[in-house]
């Protein structure tokens, strides 16, 4: 009993050596940093986008509508004559807000159904994993058009509306992770020392379950842009004129052949922060656990 | 095995169960009930003492677990109610634009194991080489890129510059077959890239895994050639784990499926469920939403079947 709890000790430490080592490793996986550099550019360009931005992104020029690129308008003017480029800078902003937000909810709902679901197990484990199959056998893009359908378009409508459909991740993940910490030892200790369910839950549990959830949040995240753009491309998610890659992408399309780089250039952002966010989460992923790798989707 | 296959399909009935009752309510949370809806489009019917006796007709005055019942009786016999804005059976629209969804699965997966598995198999076997890394990178970039700009993209390049497919629409293959492959290479490559790139990563890490194992040393301590090594003895045990997450994506195969068929304007499955949303159609949404949750329960039903057989652990489990 005493070098099992001495391995464990040994265990931890050098887990927390990892920790130290893992801006290392990542720093050294070469698809990893392509990956934070890009979602450090989508960050700055959401934050200084009034100061990036050569135009402001509302004015319309109706003398100069679907123009090409030129010196003044370097990728052109939309349906309108705004200036595209400013729009695309500041379609980063709605993206990236409704990525973040979105994800956060869904993994805050999914993670504590996911904790309460493995460590009670039982009657709450059973409920909550029928519940989540129920939603997994639903395509989360197909849902999400009816239930902002249901509610309406607009950002908060779009936050919740993907958060309700895209826990189920979140919590097969936690429960399948706190369905082995629990066991471990020190959960043991805990229990022995008196602590109380709760604290052990939070205090025990979850931060030894959180590597894969860390690789989870980003790469939904990538995701999760991605879905915003889609329901607003088809018209279902943020309205105009907040300007958005999924609107431009939509009205872009309709002039495809005149001005093709409307289209071309804001999804080429949409898929620069899903790829960053993914080549991100690939490196952390094998900085973090080895042993996940090749999973994940976005669509 | 008999045991096995009972537990799973009662499983699968199950969720069958639940999925139908989320799905009817939603439907019931759709603004409007569906009479008002009918009414918005047939000024005629927009009157109280019609609507009520409309109500009465198709059973939306009983209570809601009565209305679940005979909506799900209905479903099974194929009465699948009456489409809002076009006046046809559900049911018969249904069966019309299934074929255009066969054929773009069938190119799906054409697509999808011509390029994933390959590349997956050649990743594995130069695991970190700068070869593995490119290939690795390709498959993530396949993943990330959004359906709906690949398209775009494809579109512009084949359709509008080159001239090669037309960039939408659809031709019956009974009527002209060439037409009918030139109109479905760009929307079945579109969306097997993005399920190649997925399967590529999974046959590398299974394939990496496999070829860890004791009983490839002693193959390989046999004499046998690399290749022999791998078709004889890696290939089947690497495919098991392969198999069960085609099962699990195939919802993400779905969703691909409705925005495919909306972006190159097929007369699919999707793109009626797309317009219906679009239009509110109530019926044809209700219907659509049954159709693939019971086509991802069988997807997934079969591949569990599939895995027990392939590997005796699982239905011993």
């Amino acid at each position: 009993m005493a070098t099992k709890a001495a391995d464990n000790i040994k265990g931890i430490r050098s887990s927390r050596r990892r920790r130290e080592s893992l801006l290392h490793t990542i720093l050294t996986h070469k698809i990893a940093c392509v990956g934070l550099a890009i979602i450090i550019g989508m960050i700055c360009m959401a934050v200084f986008a009034p100061f990036l931005a050569p135009h402001d992104p509302n004015d319309q020029d109706l003398y100069h509508v679907l123009e090409g690129p030129s010196a003044k308008h370097l990728l052109g003017t939309d349906d309108v004559g705004r200036d595209l480029l400013s729009r695309v800078i500041y379609g980063a902003r709605i993206s990236l807000f409704i990525g973040i937000f979105s994800t956060f909810l869904s993994a805050l709902l999914g993670c504590t159904l996911g904790l309460i679901s493995g460590y009670k197990g039982g009657i709450a484990d059973m409920v909550i994993m029928r519940i989540t199959d129920t939603f997994m056998c639903l395509p989360v893009m197909v849902m999400l058009l009816v239930i902002v359908a249901v509610m309406g378009p607009g950002v908060q409508n779009i936050i919740i509306a993907i958060s309700i459909l895209t826990w189920t991740t979140f919590a097969r993940l936690m429960r399948g992770q706190v369905l082995y910490v629990r066991e471990l030892p020190f959960v043991e200790a805990a229990h022995t020392a008196g602590a109380s369910e709760i604290r052990i839950m939070l205090n025990d549990i979850l931060p030894n379950a959180m590597a894969p959830i860390i690789v989870a949040v980003t790469i939904t995240l990538g995701r999760h842009i991605m879905l915003e753009s889609i329901a607003t491309f088809l018209g279902l998610g943020v309205q105009p004129p907040t300007p958005t890659w999924g609107k431009a992408l939509r009205v872009g399309y309709s002039y495809l052949e005149i001005v093709p780089l409307y289209s071309i250039a804001p999804g080429l952002m949409i898929t620069l922060a899903v790829l960053g966010f993914n080549f991100f989460g690939d490196g952390l992923r094998d900085a973090l656990d080895p042993r996940l790798r090749g999973e994940g989707s976005t669509l | 095995m008999k045991f096995y296959i009972a537990k799973r399909l009662l499983y699968a009935l199950l969720i069958l169960f639940l999925v139908s009752i989320l799905i009817f309510i939603i439907a019931r949370l759709l603004p409007g009930d569906p009479i008002q809806a009918a009414a918005m489009m047939n000024m005629d019917l927009a009157d109280e003492e019609i609507m009520n006796d409309l109500r009465a007709q198709f059973g939306l005055d009983r209570p809601a677990h009565r209305q679940y019942f005979y909506w799900v009786r209905d479903f099974f016999i194929g009465k699948w109610g009456v489409s809002f804005s076009s006046g046809e059976p559900v049911f018969g629209m249904f069966l019309r634009r299934i074929p255009v969804t066969m054929e773009l699965f069938a190119g799906y997966v054409f697509w999808s194991f011509l390029i994933g598995f390959p590349l997956g198999v050649i990743s594995a076997l130069k695991r970190n080489t700068l070869l593995d890394a490119s290939i690795t990178s390709a498959a993530i970039t396949g993943i990330s890129v959004p359906v709906i700009w690949e398209a775009i993209v494809l579109i512009y390049l084949f359709a509008v510059y080159f001239q090669i497919f037309p960039p939408s629409g659809y031709v019956p293959f009974s009527e002209n077959p060439v037409e009918n492959i030139l109109c479905m290479v760009m929307p079945t490559f579109v969306l097997g890239t993005h399920t190649a790139g997925m399967y590529m990563r999974y046959v590398r890490s299974s394939l990496l895994e496999v070829m860890g194992q004791d009983y490839i040393r002693t193959a390989r301590a046999k004499g046998l050639g690399e290749m022999a090594v791998i078709m004889r003895h890696a290939a089947k045990p690497a495919m098991i784990p392969v198999v069960t997450v085609i099962g699990i994506d195939f919802a993400y195969v779905i969703s691909g499926t409705f925005l495919v068929e909306y972006m190159f304007a097929l007369p699919g499955f999707g793109r009626m469920g797309i317009d219906a949303i679009a239009a509110r159609d109530y019926p044809v949404i209700q219907a659509t939403l049954l159709v693939v949750a019971l086509f991802i329960l069988m997807v997934n039903l079969v591949v569990d079947l599939l895995y027990g057989y392939l590997d005796p652990r699982v239905r011993l489990a």
